[in-house]
Parts: structure tokens; C-alpha cells; sequence
């Protein structure tokens, strides 16, 4: 790695002050398993001159219940978040995502904060600058997507928009599904962002000089039914082709509130909102959950390669409506 | 607010430009800057292993946390030294693959022996790697399931195809192989 400076930030505060003092010539490192093989790869248009540790400001790892919401700190460890016995009661399906990352190593360093903010895997993107010299793309800041003519077998089979590279966090798909929201604050104060919202096709929401603090997740009833499914070419250290968290619950056999949403096939999670009203006050069958399915993955518009990724959304999402 | 560039190691107090961190139960003190016996902050916890402290013990295959070969223990956990900053090791405690015998004896940690009874290696470039995430699995859970045993070398490699006599090793090694 070529070298740069290293801060340890004290506070949110004092990184939010490091962050405008560096005017993008400072990134910031938590875990540090997507930052270290960014800088290692130097793909990037411009090599940073500061890293800013967050890991030593303190208490910044809570996971805690409050007032019927669960609150996780930006820096609780995803290896936390799989054991914490306050995630696996309220909100299974974060615990059962979190687990499905990488590997226990990986696990142990990375955080939930990280985890959301981690770049795209786009191999045009991160085509390393030791071979050849890195690629200039539409989410470098020039030229288009190469994607799009190229091989995108792995990219977005929907909202793409100049960049199609999908959004490879396992946990935002759980927390999409539980109606989660971020809590960031910056420069200009503290805002909220809802996961949803938070990725965008060349960018996610994060304006310059903010920083992830907080993740707030709704609690959910114990009786629903939690999934979390996850189709991978390997089951370890790899990301999704395509995942599928639900969130359902059934008083009678009749479905009383169903949550879906599909990851890694657009630039964020994608809730599956018309699948969704078609389920509710439903009762669950075969037939019901084929038309779901075909209805969730209603708007794909497939790539050149990448067509095959529908077929295997429709089946995650069937069966996750099933189980 | 420690600032670690070259500028400021060469103005500052000597104190604050150095980095404390335990490896196999010795304190290591070393400076932080850019000078060739310095910690650059660029450098791994792998490198600094490696190339500052000779401790080759621990292997660098992918260099991108892929693959699992430069498994250390920071603190007990099992994390990749090849993602892990030195810099950002201040006060930790270090544990790699030659930390695990006596040394005073020269005795083998129990689950080295039973990678040595079971053959649980080829090449054995992976080893040191599947021997620490199976020390920190092992210090977790004292009687995995062999399925808990996979699961927790699930980030370690071996391209000789070892695995199902790592298993077995680490199986013996826990406490129900005893």
C-alpha cells in the first residue's frame, strides 16, 4: 500500500472536523476490510492522504433496546450483531444476514456502519491499477458504465441508472425489510435517512463531510416468520448474486403483514411493494407465492448477461414467501 | 489527536510517535514514521509481522482477506493481519502461530499435534492460518459440532484439499476428542 497519514478520531465530531479540514483527501476506516483493498488496488481516481480511524472513538458499538426500537451503533461488529441475543429475539433476519457475510474473520473486524457504506464490487470499477492501470467509469466521474457493453453478469437487473453495479451489503436487505433508518451526522447537524433511500445508482445518500452514527431498527413481532436467503456462487467470503429477506406474519393462516425486499439486484435493496399488497390478507399457498414472485420481479429490465438472475430472484423470493 | 505523517514525525516528541503492541506475550515498542525501521501507517499487521518482527510463522497468500492464510488472534479473535493496520493495534494482544508451543519446552500446542497426527496439511502453506482460526474457534466453543468446525475455518483455504483432515484434527483437539 502506498503510504498516507493515519488519525485516530476521538469523537464523530472530531472526524466530521478531520473529514472538512481534508476536503476528500481524507477517507474513513472502520473495519477496514472494503478500505484496505480499496487502497491496496489504488483504483480509485484519487489515492488518499489521510485515513481517519473511527475504531477509538468509544462507545460507538452499542447494540440497545429503547423504547420498542432497537439502536446499534455504527461500529458493533457484525460478529456481534450474530450473537447478540437482542437481535436474534426482535429482529432475527439482521442476525441471520449478518451471519451470511464473508467469513468469521471478516466478520470479526467488519462493522454494521461499514458493512452499509462499502463499495460497489463492479470489476470494471475495482480492476486494480498494478495490471494495466485502473478503468475509468461513469461512477469514477467519466465516461459510461462498461458494464453495459461488457460483461455484467453480476450487475443490476433493475433501477441501474448510468452506473449497474448492485449494492453488495447483505445486511441492508435485513434492515430494508425491518424498516430500519440511518442516523448520520455531519457538518450541518444530525439527519435520518430510511435504508431505502440511502443507495443510489453512482453514490448512497452520505453528503460530503457525513459519517454513519447510528442504525434504528423497529422491533418485530415475535410471531412472524423471518428469512433471510442468500444464492452465492461459494458459500463463504462471497457476495449475493441475488438475496431475499422476508419478514411475515400470519394470524390464521391469513398473512397480516408481509415484508420483502431483493438484494443485489439493483443499486440498493429494493422493497417488493406490489408483491407485497398482493399477499396481504391472503392466505399462503403455492399459486399465491408463484404470482408474488413473478410480480416482485415485475419491473427487472436484464442486462446482456444477466438475465438469469431473474429467474433465481423469483425462486428466492417464492420460497422465502413459502417457509 | 495523534497526527502520523513523516512532517510530524521528524517535529514531534519521540513518545507520541510510537505504537505499543503485544505479540506472543512480548511487549513490542516501535516507532511510527516513514523511515525504513519505522511503522509506516500503510503497513499491515501482516508486514509488520513479517518483515519488522521475523515472525514468518504467519503466511500472506491473497493479500485481500480472502483466503485466510495470515490468521493471527488479536485479543483472542481470530482476524486477518493482511486487513489489519498496525497502527491501529495500539494495546492489543497478538497471538500467532509461534506463540502456541512452550517455549520453553519446545512442546506442541495440543491442536498443533493433532494437525500433526492427522496429517492435516500438504503444502502446508495454509496451516498456520487454519491452526489460528481453530485456536480462536476452539477458545469459543471448547466441543464444536463438526459442523461448527467448518463453519468456523469457513474463511481459510487450502488448495491441497486438507479440509477433511483438518476436521478431523481439530475434532480431536477439542475437548470431546480428549
Amino acid at each position: 500500500m502506498r503510504s498516507f497519514a493515519h488519525i485516530n478520531a476521538r469523537t464523530i465530531d472530531e472526524a466530521i472536523a478531520l473529514l472538512r479540514r481534508y476536503r476528500g483527501r481524507a477517507v474513513l476506516n472502520a473495519g477496514g476490510t472494503d478500505l484496505l483493498s480499496t487502497l491496496k488496488g489504488e483504483y480509485l481516481s484519487r489515492y488518499p492522504e489521510v485515513v481517519i480511524n473511527l475504531k477509538t472513538i468509544p462507545d460507538l458499538d452499542y447494540i440497545r433496546e429503547d423504547d420498542g426500537l432497537l439502536r446499534i451503533g455504527a461500529l458493533a461488529r457484525l460478529s456481534d450483531i450474530v450473537r447478540s441475543p437482542l437481535i436474534i429475539s426482535n429482529c432475527r433476519v439482521l442476525a441471520d444476514a449478518a451471519r451470511s457475510v464473508a467469513s468469521p474473520q471478516i466478520r470479526n473486524a467488519a462493522t454494521i456502519g461499514g458493512n452499509l457504506c462499502q463499495d460497489v464490487r463492479c470489476w470494471y470499477y475495482r480492476y486494480p491499477r498494478h495490471i494495466g492501470g485502473a478503468i475509468q467509469c461513469a461512477r469514477k466521474g467519466s465516461g459510461p458504465c462498461l458494464a453495459v457493453k461488457g460483461d455484467n453478469r453480476y450487475h443490476a437487473i433493475m433501477n441501474g441508472k448510468r452506473c449497474f453495479a448492485v449494492c453488495p451489503s447483505d445486511t441492508a436487505v435485513a434492515l430494508a425489510v425491518l424498516d430500519a433508518c440511518i442516523h448520520v451526522s455531519g457538518p450541518e447537524g444530525d439527519r435520518t435517512i430510511a435504508v431505502t433511500d440511502f443507495f443510489g445508482p453512482l453514490t448512497n445518500a452520505l453528503r460530503s463531510n457525513e459519517i454513519v452514527r447510528e442504525i434504528e431498527v423497529p422491533k418485530v413481532s415475535g410471531l412472524s416468520g423471518q428469512t433471510f436467503l442468500k444464492f452465492t456462487v461459494r458459500e463463504p467470503i462471497d457476495f449475493a448474486i441475488v438475496s431475499v429477506a422476508s419478514v411475515i406474519t400470519r394470524e390464521e393462516g391469513v398473512c397480516t403483514d408481509v415484508r420483502i425486499a431483493l438484494g443485489a439486484v439493483a443499486p440498493g435493496p429494493v422493497r417488493a411493494g406490489k408483491a407485497e399488497e398482493m399477499l396481504k390478507g391472503n392466505r399462503i399457498d403455492e399459486e399465491i407465492a408463484a404470482r408474488a414472485a413473478e410480480q416482485a420481479l415485475a419491473g427487472a429490465r436484464p442486462l446482456s448477461k444477466n438475465a438469469y438472475k431473474i429467474e433465481i430472484a423469483r425462486t428466492l423470493v417464492k420460497r422465502a414467501i413459502l417457509k | 489527536m495523534v497526527v502520523r505523517t513523516q512532517k510530524y514525525t521528524r517535529k514531534r516528541a519521540r513518545e507520541t510517535d510510537r505504537i505499543s503492541l503485544t505479540v506472543n506475550g512480548q511487549v513490542c515498542t516501535m516507532e511510527v514514521g516513514t523511515a525504513p525501521h519505522q511503522i509506516d501507517p500503510a503497513h499491515t499487521l501482516a508486514y509488520t509481522l513479517r518483515e519488522t518482527l521475523g515472525l514468518t510463522g504467519t503466511k500472506v497468500s491473497c493479500d485481500h482477506g480472502a483466503c485466510g492464510s495470515c490468521t493471527i488472534l488479536i485479543d483472542g479473535k481470530a482476524a486477518l493481519s493482511c486487513m489489519t493496520l498496525t497502527v491501529e493495534c495500539e494495546g492489543k494482544r497478538i497471538t500467532t502461530i509461534e506463540g502456541l508451543g512452550d517455549p520453553g519446552t519446545g512442546a506442541l500446542d495440543p491442536l498443533q499435534q493433532a494437525f500433526v497426527d492427522h496429517t492435516a496439511f500438504q503444502c502446508g502453506f495454509c496451516t498456520p492460518g487454519m491452526i489460528m482460526s481453530a485456536k480462536a474457534l476452539l477458545g469459543e466453543n471448547p466441543s464444536p459440532t463438526e459442523e461448527e468446525v467448518k463453519e468456523g475455518l469457513s474463511g481459510n483455504f487450502c488448495r491441497c484439499i486438507s479440509h477433511y483432515h483438518v476436521v478431523k484434527a481439530v475434532l480431536a483437539a477439542s475437548c470431546k476428542g480428549r
